[in-house]
């Protein structure tokens, strides 16, 4: 086959040709269209500060949010430990659209089962398909531990998650040697980050009761100086990476407690294996001996944060994403104190490379006004991006934040010059983003793939930064955190504002260097 | 919210009369889970274009799901808004009620859009919202068409949901418009939702044959056009039987004939588009259409010929989620590919016939979901390509099986004479990358033999 024939048009090259062009335009009159003259006007008006002012007046309607809900976070929590199958308890669509979510997201498998809840189920409850649910999908899936979360549905009609497993293991649909954590996820309160949590503290906490360990912080048996890290809900398979990197540096044994980048990251064998990686459950108990846990999220672990502090008495560091030099910084600080060790000489020396990038782009940073969406940890680090680099951040929108991670960020903003122009909004969503990005313009909004539409309506180039990015490919592989993070996320900033200005060169200024 | 006729639906779901034949099937707890009612209404009305649809519920049904159809549009683009109640905690206890009627309001306050679809959820539906009751009030103090769409994700599958979703259009919109004097009177096309662009190419053959494409239900459509769909000559269903009740109904209520067809593949092609000549009962269009199809049929075979000796005895395993599963055997099967395994959990008894008889006997039905159960087909069957949607694609990859995806996420059309052309274009492209090469072969450090360059 010649290779010219193999191209095949698709959907943005084929209709664009005269044919469909024709035919759409054909077609327009018959389609009770408003007149073009109209559809500019209310373009226009859109775009209005009265329109701005209306939009910020809205209570009930969202328009376009900007969170996923709690079991779609518990899902991804249960991916993080060994052979673990995430069942969802509910209504089965729910399922499904977690599963394209995370595929879209990863491009990758999402395994994760559904009790297939139907109106049988909402009028007797529950039980009878959380227990053949279990039955079938323990047969087909054979995992070494099931993580049971809820959808609405099994949350409204008050499904008792735990009567309901155990009069699973009574009838035998289970053995009892396997570990079947659970949590209630209503979506109707909170977002992804809630879910994670939710899941996360019931894994962990139930492995540890499980076992019958006694909680000894810093006692190590046969672990050394252990440390534990939490990532969190974390879009990027690639920060397991760095971490592992920064660790083998430390030269110090750890635990992640919820590691996801193996199901969402693993090789093209030949053989799908529907499990990949994860934190082995016989870790997890061990993990209450370890000096003490860091977490590299902090809203999105809040309990889990709680749980390891008062039942394991272990010491918690909880920071936000640590994007930039500064925020890295902390982090091995953080590492650090908690293991007792210096940092190590090689992370000195990358941080002095990524320094130098960063000096050397300066110039082309200084000054951009920013727009930010995202989680409320991921914000706080990309903010302290800005303000490292001379960024200004303008907007910052958080749809799942609390008035906590608004007071935190006020306070970032202020302790640098380069934060007094901000806005925190929280409980918003991208609606209201966009009125933001028409009504007081920016040079760049970062988020995730949902901010592309207000981004070109405004005419904005969008960095593509956490959770969901569905229209670019392999991002999530390369580390946000991190001194290589920095350096990533520099990279991509710097070459965006490049672009930008190779694209509206006129000549004279099309430079060869810049 | 209105009770769920349930009998009524057992009658007809999924498309058919007949009291044997099962209905839409239920799905099995504890297996990797297709999609809810809710999804299946929204696949059925989200290609309303101009409308606005909003989701009464908590954030999980929207956020999940907003902008990420395949289905495109020419011109408007409000269905493709995120709007939601995004009911909590406070709206679950007191109910969502008010929040409901506020979001209606504003919706029409600003955009403005010609009628507005109200999704019922499983909360919503479970804590017992009189949705009807507020958009029907929303819609007399508004002077707007605002329509419920009572299709709660646990009812069923999707399936379900495309026809609940049909159910609504009948109830409420079909019949409630007139379509311009003058215009002459054609075909509704049921159940085409332009994937990819799909219904683009379908549009460009009825206008070359001739034929009036008067409502599209639903692909790109506006709202107004669905209004009068009920003036047609022809409904044709498309593909999926789901909205064969809608069909039946408009046979009933205003005498419009149906039948079905599909536009995957040639064969299927012409007979559809003869089928709408012959049914419109017009002399010069079916000459019109005779000489079209022969053309284009010709036109074809001479393109596909490279394509159809690279494909000839290809096995596929085919796992589309069942309502397309026949009509794509068809297109398959006239270039050559055989289908060794086929996929029929959310299929119909009916679908189910219509498979049996396009793929031979020794064809292997894939009746329970699951990525591993899919894989073993390829696997047993010695399948060269699998095709199949999103959420069992990378399992392919992982399993470095070509794949091409068939369901929404593709961005090709491969409806009508050119999209088959296009079908075997990707097929053989799929085979012949040189990343399946590499991929199956382990690194040269591995191998027993020297790798041959």
């Amino acid at each position: 086959m010649k290779k010219d024939k193999l191209v095949i048009p698709d959907h943005n090259t084929l209709f664009a040709t005269d044919p469909y062009v024709k035919q759409r335009e054909g077609k327009k009159a018959f389609e009770a269209p408003c007149s073009e003259q109209e559809t500019a006007e209310a373009l226009a008006y859109s775009k209005s500060a009265e329109y701005k002012d209306k939009n910020f007046a809205r209570t009930s309607l969202v328009v376009n949010p900007h969170k996923a809900c709690q079991p779609l976070g518990a899902l991804m929590a249960a991916l993080g430990f060994e052979m673990t199958l995430p069942f969802i308890h509910g209504s089965q669509g729910c399922t499904a659209y977690f599963r394209s979510h995370l595929s879209r997201h990863f491009k990758e498998p999402t395994p994760a089962v559904s009790s297939s809840m139907t109106e049988d189920g909402a009028v007797f409850g529950g039980m009878a398909n959380l227990i053949d649910g279990l039955e079938n999908s323990v047969a087909l899936y054979k995992p070494a531990m099931v993580a049971v979360s809820t959808t609405c549905m099994a949350e409204v009609i008050g499904d008792d998650l735990q009567a309901f497993i155990s009069n699973a293991r009574q009838k035998g649909a289970i053995s009892e040697e396997l570990p079947v954590p659970y949590a209630n996820t209503p979506s109707f309160s909170g977002s992804h980050i809630t879910g994670y949590d939710a899941m996360l503290k019931s894994i962990i906490s139930t492995l540890y009761t499980r076992s019958g360990i006694e909680a000894a912080p810093g006692s190590g048996e046969g672990t050394g100086e252990k440390l534990n890290i939490i990532l969190g809900f974390e879009p990027y398979t690639g920060n397991f990476a760095e971490m592992r990197k920064i660790m083998a540096a430390f030269d110090t044994a750890y635990t992640f407690l919820g590691d996801h980048s193996g199901n969402f990251d693993s090789p093209a064998t030949g053989e799908y294996s529907y499990y990949y990686g994860g934190t082995k459950l016989d870790d997890v108990p061990k993990a209450a001996y370890a000096l003490g846990t860091l977490s590299l999220q902090k809203y999105a672990v809040k309990k889990t944060l709680e749980y390891i502090g008062g039942t394991w008495r272990q010491q918690t560091v909880g920071l936000s994403a640590p994007i930039g030099i500064t925020a890295t910084d902390r982090l091995l600080e953080a590492i650090s104190e908690l293991t007792g060790l210096p940092v190590p000489a090689e992370l000195t020396e990358e941080r002095g490379r990524v320094v130098d990038a960063l000096t050397d782009s300066h110039p082309y940073l200084h000054g951009k006004r920013v727009a930010l969406v995202g989680d409320p940890d991921l914000l706080i680090g990309l903010v302290q991006f800005c303000l490292d680099t001379g960024m200004e951040p303008v907007h910052i929108v958080c749809s799942n934040g609390d008035n906590g991670f608004k007071e935190e960020v006020e306070a970032l903003l202020a302790s640098s010059p380069f934060g007094a122009g901000a806005t925190v909004y929280i409980g918003n969503d991208l609606w209201h983003m966009r009125s933001l990005l028409i009504g007081e313009p920016v040079d760049l909004a970062v988020g995730s793939s949902h901010l592309k539409f207000a981004a070109k309506d405004a005419g904005v180039p969008l960095i593509r930064v956490g959770f969901p990015v569905f229209d670019r490919h392999h991002l999530h592989r390369y580390p946000l955190i991190g001194y290589q993070g920095a350096l990533n996320l520099l990279t991509t900033i710097v070459n965006t504002v490049l672009e930008g200005l190779d694209e509206q060169a006129s000549g004279f200024n099309h430079d060869l260097v810049r | 919210m209105e009770p769920i006729r349930k009998d009524e639906l057992d009658a007809h779901a999924c498309g058919s009369l007949s009291p044997k034949t099962k209905p839409c099937p239920r799905p099995k707890p504890g297996e990797a889970a297709g999609g809810c009612s809710f999804d299946g209404a929204q696949i059925t009305l989200l290609p309303i274009m101009d409308a606005a649809h909003l989701v009464h519920g908590p954030i999980a049904c929207a956020g999940n799901s907003w902008e990420s159809r395949g289905t495109l549009s020419s011109g408007p683009s409000l269905s493709q808004y995120g709007f939601t109640t995004d009911l909590n905690d406070t709206g679950i206890i007191f109910g969502g009620e008010k929040k409901l009627k506020e979001s209606i309001d504003y919706i029409a306050g600003r955009f403005a859009p010609p009628a507005i679809f109200v999704y019922s959820t499983c909360v919503t539906a479970l804590i017992g919202e009189d949705m009807d009751a507020v958009c029907k009030e929303a819609a007399g103090r508004l002077g707007l068409p605002v329509i419920p769409v009572n299709s709660p994700g646990f009812v069923g599958s999707k399936n379900l949901g495309n026809r609940l979703a049909g159910e609504a259009l009948l109830q409420y919109v079909i019949g409630t418009g007139e379509p311009e004097s003058g215009i002459p009177l054609g075909v509704n096309l049921l159940g085409e939702y332009n994937i990819a662009g799909e219904l683009w190419d379908i549009e460009k053959l009825m206008n070359s044959a001739g034929i009036t494409l008067m409502s599209r239900i639903t692909g790109d459509a506006r709202y107004k056009e669905i209004t009068w769909a009920h003036r047609a000559k022809v409904n044709m269903v498309v593909c999926s039987r789901a909205l064969l009740g809608l069909a039946k109904e408009m046979e009933s209520r205003y005498g419009i004939p149906y039948f079905e067809g599909s536009f995957y593949g040639a064969k299927e092609t012409t007979y559809s588009l003869r089928q709408m000549a012959f049914l419109l009962n017009d002399r010069e269009m079916e000459r019109c259409v005779d000489r079209l199809t022969e053309r284009e049929e010709s036109r074809l075979l001479q393109e596909l010929r490279p394509y159809r000796k690279l494909l000839k005895g290809k096995k596929a395993v085919l796992y589309t989620g069942g309502v397309k599963s026949w009509s794509v055997i068809s297109a398959l099967k006239e270039l050559g590919v055989q289908v060794v395994g086929v996929g029929t959990n959310k299929s119909t008894e009916d679908d189910v016939r219509r498979i049996a008889g396009r793929v031979g006997d020794d064809t292997e039905y894939i009746p329970d979901g699951g990525a591993s159960r899919i894989i073993k087909t390829v696997r047993d069957r010695k399948a060269d390509l699998m095709i199949a949607g999103g959420r069992n694609m990378y399992v392919a990859m992982k399993e470095q099986i070509p794949f091409v995806d068939i369901n929404q996420e593709r961005h090709r059309a491969y409806a009508g004479y050119e999209g088959l052309l296009r079908l075997a274009k990707e097929l053989t492209y799929a085979l012949a990358n040189p990343i399946w090469k590499l991929a199956a072969s382990p690194p040269p450090w591995d191998q027993e033999v020297p790798h041959d360059r």
